[in-house]
């Protein structure tokens, strides 16, 4: 079964789940149902190489065995020797929060819905394989945050952050990642989930920072159809979620402006990601998570590969 | 400038133009909010298209102001008139109107209703009406408007008689002249225009538009109606139409052909369910003497204009208007005639009438014909012949009197009278029907003066030759190179020799001839039973001119001619080649055809005589009158009613005494009646027709007049369809282009909202 055979699970039907613990099992349910085997490596003693041993390295990498026939000091290094650390960064800033007029006609999960329950989702596909996951969820500074950890146990705590109240201020990106690049203590994946709505330069910078501390970078950019296709009509008078303006406006003769500049800006985004090589992945509310989280693990594994 | 029909409207539907700005101001306070996020993006595009997006919402905006304004307006009925002239109310606008009433115009188009006291709608009648509704719509209409209403035959006519001197009084034939349109003088406008009546004539619009520039010229706003049937016979030869239209046009001129007939059915394409028109055509006299108590052959001809067959169609005769029976054609082809035969006699002398009618059709004026003749109580025919030897009776002469008057039972009202040549000049040959000339030797140049004059006016002169006939004094006195009366140039008297070859031919061969007709197209043992031993012969040199009207009549086994005729003015010379009596041959004797040819001949010429007893209408009914025998006062006694007109007689250019009723307009019987000094009671009858011709009901397209008129800007109305409304008078209407001008801003309108729009797109793939 390929990723776009799979019946996903709508973000309506998803929306209808209360708790999100609940809403990243129906997830990870529907993501193992379609992919049988999980991209990630766990603790693995495939060997790789011999170097000559060096101060400070760790004795008990010595290959004794050698060093008892050619008298000669050599550590033994294998390919992968520790699990995956997985963090994920879920943006809480007051822009995640747009309520489309849509929903008063029916359930629908807001963008900060819509990245919890995808972060909460790869959280338990990380634990359930044994990888470390730690998570952080952040505005203008970290609101919560949980350190990686391997215990089934621990997703407990990893739902409980994410499902935490929020502060809502805008976001500062720079400070954050910043923030998160100095206090990683182990290099590892870490997976953004944010509508990346804010002060462009910083989130560009952070990810520069994160990619040079060794981190492997995700993205999910998530958005709203709403801010992608502006289908308003009417007068209208738009107030900013994160910027103190308003605008009172016929939508449909600005419409054509606004596509031009959202689509000068995600050109910008996946410039920049592209750049950093992160894995760029845009995603709509209105788009089944399993499917974005299935698009993503095959493209790791790809890349894997 | 732009005036409106109903201006009321246009100002209570003017503040609706508002509607769009109000909408706009009212949507301005009823909007929604909606938080949201991205509003760097949406305030960028503001700041980029702010001008743009204000711009288009103002153009929108007054798109749907111009397209309420331009709605209000067609509902108003926009015209533009020119200047300022209609405002101060200055303008006159002039309209003439041409009504075509000629017959052809009383083609029933529908039955009549009650509502129009019955009236068959008929092309004049919708012609009418529409000028009775130009009038009540001018009087409705603001400014100074005049119309001058004229109909074709009246205008042609006074064309006719027209110089500078009676201008004035060809202005008075005009029903209407400059007369000015005013609710006040409405009905006494409308009260003439419906008493307007068709005439009989044939007069197509041609004549009559002469008549309409000086009416036109100088006028600052002039319109001219041409209310016509669009007969093919008026506009297929219609280049001096264009060319009187033309400077009426260049002079500003609106030019409306209003078609009177639109929707009737064209004669060339006419359903088989349609009744086609038929047509009497002629009805004549086609043997025979109009003396009392003779049997008198007549002939009527039928035209079918239609495209299919036609028949049995009965006719009506009457006779000085007492009914009798009548006669019925098989047939009549389509497009083509058919003639039927019947006899009438006459107990008295004096004018006669005889009518034939047809069934009632399309075109009721041309169904019925009247024919005139004058009867005697016995025709007198000259015959000329030099006395025999013995002072005594030629017998040529007896020969031929005998035959022309047979006597006993047999009456063929003539009465023959011999006299010597000498009694060419004593004598007043008017009073003869026909003269005949029996081998007279040479004639005196007052004899032959006499002689012509009796010709020109009408007269048939017989010419027989004989042993004592002169060829050289024919040629040189009678014959004149052509000039003369003679038919022909004579070589000399020679023998018909037999013919070996054939011994059994007749002498004589009967041409195709009227008079001969009888004895043509077969053996005829009587004819066959005539020999022919001399003859005059024609000069072999003579070739007569292609339009001499020269014919044979009898000709020779030789091919030589034995009779010819050549006409001579009004009359007509004959000459017989042989003598009249049994010398030169044996044909008056015992022979039956002599008689038959002979009175077929007199009957042709008297005929001759009798043809000027008919007249077209309107052409002027002339009675000539001889000075100092004649009073010069005449009653003309007019149909249908006798209605009696006393007329004056005057010398005409030629110094001829005449008098001449000129008021010819209904078809039938006319008389004159005078007294010559010494109390002798006259009378003169003429029957007077319409002109077969216009019975023609083929009628031009459109297409065609756009053809015939190449070059004149003219608008083509239907007289049925045409609601006058004043619109030429009040200015040209603008509705068309100003609907022209809402569909255009409509769908810019259109376009405009478009682009400012939202249309959903299909949804980008993440």
């Amino acid at each position: 079964m390929t990723p776009g055979s799979k019946q996903y699970l709508p973000p309506e039907v998803l929306a209808r789940i209360g708790r999100l613990d609940l809403r990243a099992r129906a997830v990870v349910d529907g993501v193992l149902t379609g992919m049988h085997k999980s991209p990630y490596k766990g603790n693995s003693v495939e060997f790789l190489q011999h170097r000559e041993y060096t101060r400070g390295d760790d004795l008990r990498r010595v290959d004794w065995k050698v060093w008892g026939r050619q008298d000669r000091l050599y550590i033994k290094e294998f390919e992968d020797e520790t699990n995956l650390r997985l963090f994920l960064l879920v943006d809480g800033s007051a822009s995640m929060d747009y309520t489309p007029p849509r929903f008063r006609d029916g359930p629908g999960l807001t963008k900060y819905d819509y990245a919890a329950t995808l972060a909460a989702s790869l959280g338990w596909l990380g634990l359930s394989q044994g990888d470390a996951v730690g998570c952080a969820v952040f505005d203008n500074q970290v609101r919560a945050s949980l350190p990686a950890r391997t215990s089934r146990s621990h997703l407990a705590g990893l739902v409980s952050a994410l499902e935490q109240p929020r502060q809502k201020q805008p976001s500062d990106f720079l400070a954050v990642l910043r923030g998160l690049a100095e206090t990683l203590p182990r290099r590892g994946l870490v997976v953004i989930c944010s509508d990346l709505l804010g002060d462009r330069a910083g989130v560009f910078k952070g990810l520069q920072l994160l990619r040079q501390r060794g981190h492997d970078l995700a993205i999910f950019h998530v958005l709203d159809d709403d801010e992608l296709d502006f289908p308003f009509e009417g007068p209208t008078r738009f107030e900013g979620l994160e910027l103190p303006e308003e605008l009172a406006c016929n939508p449909r003769a600005l419409r054509a402006g606004y596509l031009e500049a959202i689509e000068a800006f995600l050109t910008e985004v996946r410039t920049h990601a592209a750049r950093a090589r992160c894995d760029y992945h845009l995603v709509r509310t209105s788009q089944p998570i399993d499917s974005a989280l299935v698009n993503f693990l095959a493209r790791r594994a790809r890349l894997r590969a | 400038m732009p005036t409106f029909d109903f201006t009321t409207l246009l100002w209570w539907g003017l503040p609706f133009a508002a509607a769009p700005v109000v909408i706009h101001l009212i949507n301005l306070l009823r909007h929604k909010v909606v938080r949201w996020p991205t509003m760097e993006f949406l305030l960028a595009s503001q700041r980029k298209y702010r001008t743009q997006i204000l711009l288009k919402q103002l153009l929108l905006l007054l798109l749907r102001v111009l397209a309420i304004v331009g709605l209000v307006g067609l509902l108003a009925q926009p015209r533009w008139t020119a200047g300022l002239g209609r405002l101060l109310g200055g303008q006159q606008t002039t309209h003439v109107v041409l009504l075509d009433d000629s017959f052809s115009m009383g083609e029933t188009l529908a039955a009549g209703t009650t509502g129009e006291a019955e009236e068959d709608v008929t092309a004049f009648v919708r012609g009418r009406r529409m000028v009775a509704r130009l009038l009540d719509d001018l009087a409705a209409t603001p400014g100074r408007h005049t119309i001058t209403v004229g109909r074709c035959s009246e205008l042609a006519a006074s064309l006719e008689t027209a110089t500078p001197a009676t201008e004035e009084a060809t202005s008075d034939r005009f029903d209407l002249r400059d007369e000015l349109i005013s609710p006040q003088n409405l009905p006494a406008l409308r009260r003439v225009v419906d008493g307007l009546r068709i005439s009989a004539t044939a007069t197509g619009p041609t004549d009559a538009l002469r008549s309409i520039p000086p009416l036109l010229s100088g006028q600052a706003a002039g319109v001219l109606w041409l209310i016509t049937d669009l007969r093919s016979r008026d506009w297929q030869t219609s280049e001096p139409m264009a060319d009187i239209l033309q400077p009426l046009a260049a002079a500003g001129v609106e030019i409306h052909l209003v078609d009177a007939a639109a929707g009737a059915p064209d004669t060339d394409s006419e359903p088989a369910t349609q009744q086609p028109n038929l047509t009497v055509e002629r009805i004549e006299m086609v043997g025979g003497v109009p003396a009392s108590d003779v049997l008198l052959p007549w002939q009527i001809t039928l035209r079918n204009h239609g495209t299919h067959p036609v028949g049995p169609v009965p006719l009506a005769i009457r006779e000085d208007g007492l009914d009798r029976p009548g006669v019925q054609v098989d047939a009549i082809p389509p497009g083509d005639t058919a003639t039927v035969r019947f006899e009438s006699r006459f107990p008295n002398a004096g004018g006669h009438l005889v009518e034939v009618e047809l069934p009632p059709d399309r075109l009721a004026q041309d169904n019925q014909r009247t024919a005139a003749i004058e009867v005697v109580d016995e025709a007198d025919v000259l015959i000329i012949a030099p006395a025999s030897g013995a002072g005594g009776e030629s017998p040529d002469a007896f020969y031929l009197a005998t035959a022309l008057n047979p006597g006993g039972a047999a009456a063929t009202g003539l009465r023959p009278r011999i006299e010597p040549p000498q009694a060419l000049a004593a004598l007043d040959l008017g009073q003869f029907d026909s003269i005949w000339l029996v081998d007279v030797g040479r004639l005196t140049a007052a004899q032959i003066a006499s002689l012509e004059t009796y010709a020109r006016a009408g007269g048939g002169v017989v010419f027989f030759v004989g042993p004592t006939t002169s060829a050289e004094a024919i040629n040189t006195s009678l014959f004149r190179d052509g000039d003369g009366l003679f038919p022909a140039p004579l070589a000399g008297a020679v023998d018909l020799l037999p013919d070996p070859r054939n011994p059994d031919a007749p002498d004589v061969i009967a041409e195709t001839h009227p008079v001969v007709a009888i004895l043509s197209g077969r053996r005829n043992p009587f004819l066959d039973a005539v020999r022919i031993d001399r003859y005059m012969a024609i000069d072999r040199s003579y070739a007569p001119p292609a339009d001499s009207g020269f014919r044979r009549l009898l000709s020779l086994r030789n091919r030589a001619a034995l009779a010819v005729e050549r006409p001579f003015g009004n009359g007509l010379g004959v000459a017989i080649l042989t003598t009249a009596g049994p010398v030169w041959n044996n044909w008056s004797r015992n022979n039956p055809s002599w008689v038959v040819v002979m009175l077929e001949l007199e009957g042709q010429l008297a005929r001759l005589r009798q043809q000027h007893t008919e007249l077209l209408v309107g052409q002027p009914f002339d009675v000539a009158l001889e000075p100092g025998i004649d009073h010069i006062d005449v009653d003309f006694q007019r149909p249908p009613h006798g209605a009696i007109v006393r007329q004056v007689a005057s010398a005409t250019a030629s110094g001829q005494l005449t008098a001449r009723l000129t008021e010819t307009d209904t078809p039938g019987g006319y008389t004159a009646r005078w007294q010559t000094v010494n109390g002798t009671p006259r009378e003169q009858l003429v029957a007077v027709n319409v002109n077969p011709a216009e019975g023609s009901l083929s009628r031009l397209s459109p297409a065609d007049l756009g053809n015939v008129l190449a070059g004149v800007p003219f608008t083509y109305d239907r007289a049925d369809l045409l609601q006058a409304s004043g619109d030429r008078g009040r200015g040209a209407s603008l509705l068309r282009p100003l609907l022209l001008l809402l569909l255009c801003i409509l769908l810019v309108e259109q376009l405009v909202s478009y682009v400012v729009s939202y249309h959903p797109v299909r949804r980008r793939s993440p």
